[in-house]
């Protein structure tokens, strides 16, 4: 009887494992799946716009990141790319300078515009991404000086470098899931589209590229120059008392 | 007595069973790998840690002009093909079967050993993917053991 008995045993106990390597074989195709697809969403590269053959409209699709006040009288646009060491530069050495000597005290607005090269910069339009999905959170500013203080660790990856992107969200005490949502879909990439196309309209060709006022600072590391720039704006009154 | 034997000879040995569960979690995992060698994946999910992209992109990512993550496809995928004919009735018994299971975690469990060596010492980083190969590849040699059992019974 129990011999008899044993290949029925030895046909269940197959049948068993066939449902497990089953389960496993469906889960690790899933896996797989879901790899190949999060892969597909985060967009890399500028992608088609419509509707912007009017420069205004264009402008209101950029949204540059503006710091300090809408009534100032000198407005500092300025072009930038995270994969540009000068742009690095610039938001280390100038940026706080601008900051504190006509920010702070409402004489000029900064308005950040992304301009994101391509070309050997592969991941900038990424990077311009992630810091627009910091944004959202409310931490622009800081996302977008730890991407110019870590570029030398993202930048030579050869993938995007959604991982590095999405652990700097961590280490700013970011919503780390919303930050990753973000990242890995479209979202921003018109912004980021319309930044880089109004750079191209008002014939911007290096980076970084500032603008007073509709007037470009040929050397914007030029402190004399800027601050030419930014007082020329200002109200009479104002300017004699600078 | 001997019609017992004969039928536990032909029941499916659980360790195969294990063996071709964990082969298989190894060939996805190198074809994870090896997806996104192709480039096909845009990054590797690697975790807070990282590491992966740095092991990923160093020269110990090929072994024998083929990347690593190929070799491990290939041999997780014999291993399966293997332990899945193992638990077949008409193979249970077969000497070979077990000859080539125990030879070929054995390889598996060694170069695991041997890239887990490079990574703590020459490579300095660890990949998340790489030691979860490693695991799946110690737990394969110790599921293939009782095939030593098999080779020593008279065949």
């Amino acid at each position: 009887m129990a011999a008899q008995k044993r290949p029925g045993s030895a046909g269940s106990g197959l049948k068993g494992f066939y449902w497990v390597l089953a389960a496993v074989a469906l889960a690790g195709i899933a896996f797989l799946a879901y790899s190949l697809f999060r892969a597909d969403r985060a967009a890399t590269e500028p992608i088609e716009l419509t509707n912007v053959e009017d420069a205004r409209a264009l402008l209101a699709r950029a949204e540059g990141i503006k710091v300090g006040p809408d009534t100032a009288p000198a407005r500092v646009v300025v072009f930038s790319d995270y994969q540009c060491p000068a742009c690095g530069e610039f938001a280390r050495q100038i940026g706080p300078w601008i900051q504190e000597n006509f920010v702070d005290d409402g004489r000029a607005q900064v308005i950040f515009y992304d301009f994101p090269l391509g070309g050997t910069h592969i991941h900038s339009f990424l990077a311009a991404r992630a810091a627009r999905c910091a944004a959202d959170q409310g931490r622009f500013w800081e996302y977008h000086d730890i991407l110019f203080a870590r570029v030398m660790e993202w930048s030579p990856s050869r993938e995007a470098p959604l991982e590095q992107f999405v652990r700097y969200a961590g280490d700013l005490g970011l919503n780390r899931k919303a930050f990753e949502d973000c990242l890995e879909s479209d979202r921003h990439a018109d912004a980021v589209t319309a930044n880089r196309m109004l750079g191209d309209q008002l014939g911007v060709n290096a980076t970084p590229t500032v603008i007073v006022n509709g007037r470009r600072v040929y050397n914007p590391f030029d402190r004399d120059e800027l601050r030419a720039a930014i007082v020329a704006e200002q109200p009479a009154g104002a300017e004699a008392a600078s | 007595m001997q019609g017992a034997a004969a039928a536990d000879a032909a029941a499916p040995p659980r360790n195969r069973m294990a063996v071709a569960l964990l082969a298989l979690a190894g060939v996805f995992v190198s074809a994870y790998l090896v997806l996104y060698r192709v480039g096909v994946l845009g990054t590797l999910a690697c975790g807070v840690s990282g590491g992966c992209e740095t092991v990923q992109a160093s020269k110990w990512a090929l072994f024998l002009g083929v990347p690593v993550a190929v070799w491990g496809l290939l041999g997780y995928g014999a291993l399966f093909l293997l332990a899945f004919a193992g638990v077949q009735p008409r193979f249970v018994a077969s000497r070979r079967v077990a000859g080539a299971l125990l030879a070929l975690a054995t390889g598996a469990f060694a170069f695991s050993i041997y890239l887990s060596a490079l990574e703590a010492w020459v490579i300095h980083a660890w990949c998340r993917w790489c030691i979860a190969s490693a695991v799946i590849a110690t737990l394969l040699f110790l599921a293939a053991l009782p095939e030593v059992r098999r080779l020593r019974r008279p065949g």
